[in-house]
């Protein structure tokens, strides 16, 4: 059924947007059923002078979720599935959960980044009006506007580059601040390890 | 000296009729069922609670449209959305946009650090300060999060948990700019519209339903597997008036065609059609004009009950041409004098009678019972002031009214002989049988008379969308605004294991939405504390210098909370001063299980201020209660009417008494033989039995061996018989077996009247 409705949510993106792009963006993607690498995010926050710079490794399961373990400045973690958010500092203890089941507010956004990390383009076009080119022979480039409302009262817009993966998710929040997210050291191998699909199984 | 009354009666008469034209051109019928519920005679805040919660709900229709899959619910929520604004006159959607949203965020922004959920305030209360800076930078360095606020005014991120809490108070979450129901294999978008048009102003003509069966073809035209689901007042108002409206007119005009049929067979002159047709039509709107006088409105009901009248205020008309029939025009005031005196006596039992129903608190029987009495009266004196006036010319007894007539004298009469003891004794048997096997039955649900569709509909969005049950609540009641918002405090901590262990799916209560003052400085200082370490911890952690942000100073107030547009969701549980004390209401959801409302009832116990409600119950208990007064007051009824009859009877007053008495022994035989439950409204269908069924009985005796008296009481049985016979088919089980009840003991006494008149050549004196 799940995957009845993906079909039926692509046909729909592909024939809303700015059709050829989309789809030039999505033969160039890699359809990886599994994504790893590093990240740097690097925050504007109101209230402080300087950006706000996170570093660690990251892994997205198209099927089960997402891990995002930053290792500077301190060490956490943060476990997505489509059902709940998890996060738990390395020490000290702190943690708070969230269970997405009956908000779609955040279900739509444990979707939202999903969808960004693996550039899901076709589920984006769902919420987002989609602007773009394609850069070079490998390379794209794209912005995206929220269309829903309770996704405009969080984003203003988000700009997405990358070739064969995502390599930079720029956030522009309503409320004034901003992320910027660099990828590196993207692959699609190795599989899960016991750990890791332990984690995203709870 | 009887054209001096006419003149009186006939400037009565006027009057009305200038009333009568005001009336319908404002049209004040009443369709509201609640109208017809009894007022609590204890506690008058339930009641102010009761119609608090219903007022609103008055002009709301709510719509669920559904669909295998989100897309396609949304295109056939669509569909139903536009052909609804086609209809702008009657309909318009409820503002639940995200701008009221938007408002009331920006209300509460102020006193943020006062808002915290349970499971917030019992952990700020206990993390330590590694906790709360660890928990503070983590959400600090998230990818992305939804914040309604800065940092500095939110360091922790507490408050969209809050207002997640608050969205769990409805089962709708907003998806894509829509509000989202998933459920029953479907997924749902709810539509919220309100009629323009007010509840009580709805016609027969069913505007909203149609245009509602209008969106359920676009519906299915737009996505065929597409479902509809609606509820709202409007639309049982538009049905109890449509059905109202059908019933009035079969049972009126049903009645009014026998009863002129009955005359045209009887007399064959149009005379007589024409004057009792005037009678009744000036009874039914001296009728309705004394009770639009007397109440605010009409109801809908009293109408149909109304409408049997038809076959009760005829009894005089006839009884004064079957009188005067064959008797030369000049002799027409003797005639009526002789017969005033029995018709007066028929006129007091059954005047009386329909008072009794009045005793009951039932705003809708009151009425019911003031329509009958001035409708009779009406009647009555329209036959005793102008019929001889109007009535001129001759009347010849008709072969009809001859046969009708002698027919008494070959009527079975009750004697001393064995073959009628043995009769008696099979009949006694027969009713002691019966009697034994009835069951009498209070539950108030079983008088729902809504289609089945719409209770099915109303159902179905129950289930979906966890709404509060309006019948069942606790009313919170203190000397102060601070204590009842503590009070419900208390409660509500009773509750949480009641939801915790799915015996409902939640409560909504002001005090989640307004904490008391109390509770707000306890809050706002425990925040203030936590959040100064988090603040600490991110500086030491950035090197930066943020800082907390000021929140307001003051307290939020009932008064100012209720201003605004953050109040909109609990506003109506607000009910503020009522006499000494204030009250709220604090609603349940998910209650679909009769079952569990003892536990409920249970919850509230040995809590100051806190009352468990439960209308349906109590209305029950009331209809209990009442069938038990009435049913006394029957037997002290009869006791009564007994003793008027014997001060005009003497000894032969049994013979108008028995067959009364015995219609209403028989009449609850039968219920008991066909299962039929015992309830107040056949109970009451009795008393006016007791009121009525004497009369034969009067006429009978007063006019012994004479043909003409019994003609009267043969024409206004029948008449009588089709008119509650008629009222027997309503689809409003309250009048159907009201209706039944008088049929039966109608027929009963019908037959058994004539057996116990007196021996021929024998008299009263």
């Amino acid at each position: 059924m799940k995957r009845v409705l993906l079909l039926v949510g692509v046909l729909l993106a592909t024939s809303a947007s700015a059709g050829d792009v989309v789809a030039g963006v999505r033969a160039r993607l890699e359809d990886a059923p599994l994504l790893r690498g590093e990240f740097e995010q690097k925050k504007t926050v109101t209230g402080f002078k300087k950006p706000l710079v996170s570093r660690g490794d990251f892994l997205l399961s198209r099927e089960k979720g997402v891990l995002w373990d930053t290792r500077v400045p301190f060490a956490s973690t943060l476990t997505l599935t489509r059902t709940s958010l998890k996060a738990e500092q390395g020490t000290g203890g702190a943690a708070y959960q969230l269970d997405t089941g009956r908000e779609p507010a955040l279900a739509a956004m444990n979707a939202l980044l999903f969808a960004l990390l693996s550039g899901d383009v076709a589920t984006l076009a769902t919420r987002f009006r989609i602007e773009g080119e394609l850069v070079g022979t490998e390379g794209w480039k794209l912005a995206l506007t929220p269309t829903d409302a309770s996704l405009a009262r969080v984003f203003r817009n988000i700009r997405l580059e990358g070739d064969r993966f995502v390599r930079q998710v720029h956030l522009e929040e309503t409320r004034g601040d901003s992320s910027v997210i660099q990828f590196s050291h993207l692959a699609s191998t190795p599989p899960l390890s016991d750990t890791e699909a332990k984690r995203l199984a709870k | 000296m009887r054209s001096r009354w006419a003149i009186l009666w006939a400037l009565v008469l006027v009057a009305v009729g200038v009333h009568q034209v005001g009336f319908w051109r404002s049209a004040r019928l009443d369709t509201d069922v609640l109208a017809l519920l009894p007022e609590d005679e204890q506690a008058p805040e339930v009641g102010a609670a009761t119609r608090r919660l219903a007022e609103g709900a008055g002009r709301e229709l709510v719509l669920l449209v559904g669909a295998p899959d989100w897309a396609l619910a949304q295109r056939a929520a669509d569909a139903a959305r536009e052909e609804l604004e086609k209809d702008s006159a009657l309909l318009e959607p409820s503002v639940t946009d995200a701008s009221a949203l938007d408002a009331a965020v920006e209300f509460y922004r102020p006193y943020r650090d006062r808002l915290l959920t349970p499971a917030q305030r019992a952990w700020l209360a206990r993390a330590s300060s590694e906790e709360l800076g660890g928990t503070a930078l983590m959400k600090l360095y998230q990818p992305a999060g939804p914040r309604l606020t800065d940092f500095d005014a939110d360091p922790l991120g507490l408050w969209p948990d809050w207002w997640a809490a608050r969205a769990t108070e409805s089962a709708a979450r907003p998806r894509d700019g829509r509000l989202w129901v998933s459920g029953e294999g479907r997924e749902w978008v709810l539509l919220a519209w309100q009629s323009k048009v007010s509840a009580f102003a709805l016609g027969a003509d069913a505007r909203i339903t149609a245009a509602v069966e209008r969106a359920r073809a676009a519906v299915l035209a737009a996505v065929p597997e597409g479902r509809l689901v609606a509820a709202g007042v409007p639309l049982y108002a538009e049905a109890a008036a449509s059905q109202a409206s059908t019933e009035m007119s079969t049972i009126g005009l049903g009645s009014l065609l026998a009863v002129l049929l009955l005359v045209w067979l009887t007399f064959r002159s149009p005379r007589p059609i024409l004057l009792v047709g005037v009678s009744l039509a000036l009874g039914c709107a001296v009728a309705l004009s004394v009770t639009a006088l007397l109440f605010e409105r009409v109801h809908l009901l009293t109408l149909v009950f109304g409408s049997s009248l038809v076959g009760v205020a005829e009894d005089y008309g006839f009884h004064y041409f079957a009188a005067r029939q064959g008797k030369p025009p000049e002799e027409r005031g003797p005639v009526l004098r002789s017969l005033l005196p029995g018709m007066a006596l028929a006129l007091l039992t059954s005047v009386v009678a329909y008072l009794a129903l009045g005793l009951a608190p039932f705003p809708g029987l009151r009425q019911m019972a003031v329509f009958s009495v001035a409708g009779l009266v009406g009647a009555f004196l329209t036959v005793a002031c102008w019929f001889p006036t109007l009535d001129t010319g001759a009347l010849p007894v008709t072969p009809f009214a001859k046969r009708v007539s002698a027919s008494l004298l070959r009527w079975p009469r009750f004697s001393s002989t064995p073959r009628w003891w043995l009769g008696a004794a099979v009949l006694a048997v027969a009713i002691g049988g019966g009697l034994w096997r009835l069951v009498p039955r209070d539950d108030v649900r079983q008088l729902q008379s809504a289609p089945a569709n719409l209770v099915a509909d109303q159902r179905e969005l129950g289930r979906l969308l966890g709404l509060p049950s309006p019948a069942q609540f606790f009313l919170v009641g203190a000397g102060t605004e601070e204590e009842v918002l503590a009070r419900e405090v208390a409660l509500k901590e009773r509750l949480e294991p009641l939801v915790a262990g799915g015996v409902l799916a939640g409560y909504r209560a002001v005090s989640d939405w307004l904490p008391s003052a109390a509770q707000q400085l306890a809050d706002a200082s425990l925040s203030a504390r936590a959040e100064a370490q988090a603040v600490a911890a991110v500086a030491a952690a950035t090197g930066e210098s943020p800082t907390r942000a000021a929140f307001a100073t003051d307290v939020l107030t009932p008064a100012r909370f209720l201003a605004s547009p953050a109040a909109s969701a609990v506003q109506r549980q607000w009910l503020g001063l009522l006499g000494e004390q204030h009250y709220s209401v604090v609603m349940l959801r998910g209650l679909n299980d009769p079952s569990v409302l003892p536990r409920l009832a249970e919850a509230a116990r040995g809590l100051d201020g806190v009352r468990w409600v439960d209308k349906t119950e109590e209305i029950s208990r009331l209809l209990g209660r009442y069938r038990r007064l009435m049913g006394g007051l029957i037997v002290v009824g009869y006791v009564a009417v007994l003793l008027t009859l014997v001060a005009r009877f003497r000894r032969e007053a049994w013979r108008a008494w028995l067959p009364s008495v015995l219609g209403t022994l028989i009449t609850l035989a039968v219920f008991g033989w066909t299962g039929e439950p015992l309830q107040l409204f056949s109970v009451l269908g009795l008393v006016l039995l007791l009121g009525m069924g004497v009369d034969y009985g009067i006429f009978l005796l007063e006019h012994p061996g004479e043909g003409s008296a019994w003609l009267a009481v043969a024409l206004a049985g029948v008449s009588t018989l089709l008119s509650f016979g008629l009222l027997g088919l309503s689809a409003t089980p309250a009048l159907r077996s009201f209706g039944l009840a008088m049929l039966l003991g109608e027929v009963t006494i019908w037959f058994l009247t004539p057996c116990f008149r007196l021996p021929s050549g024998k008299d009263i004196t």
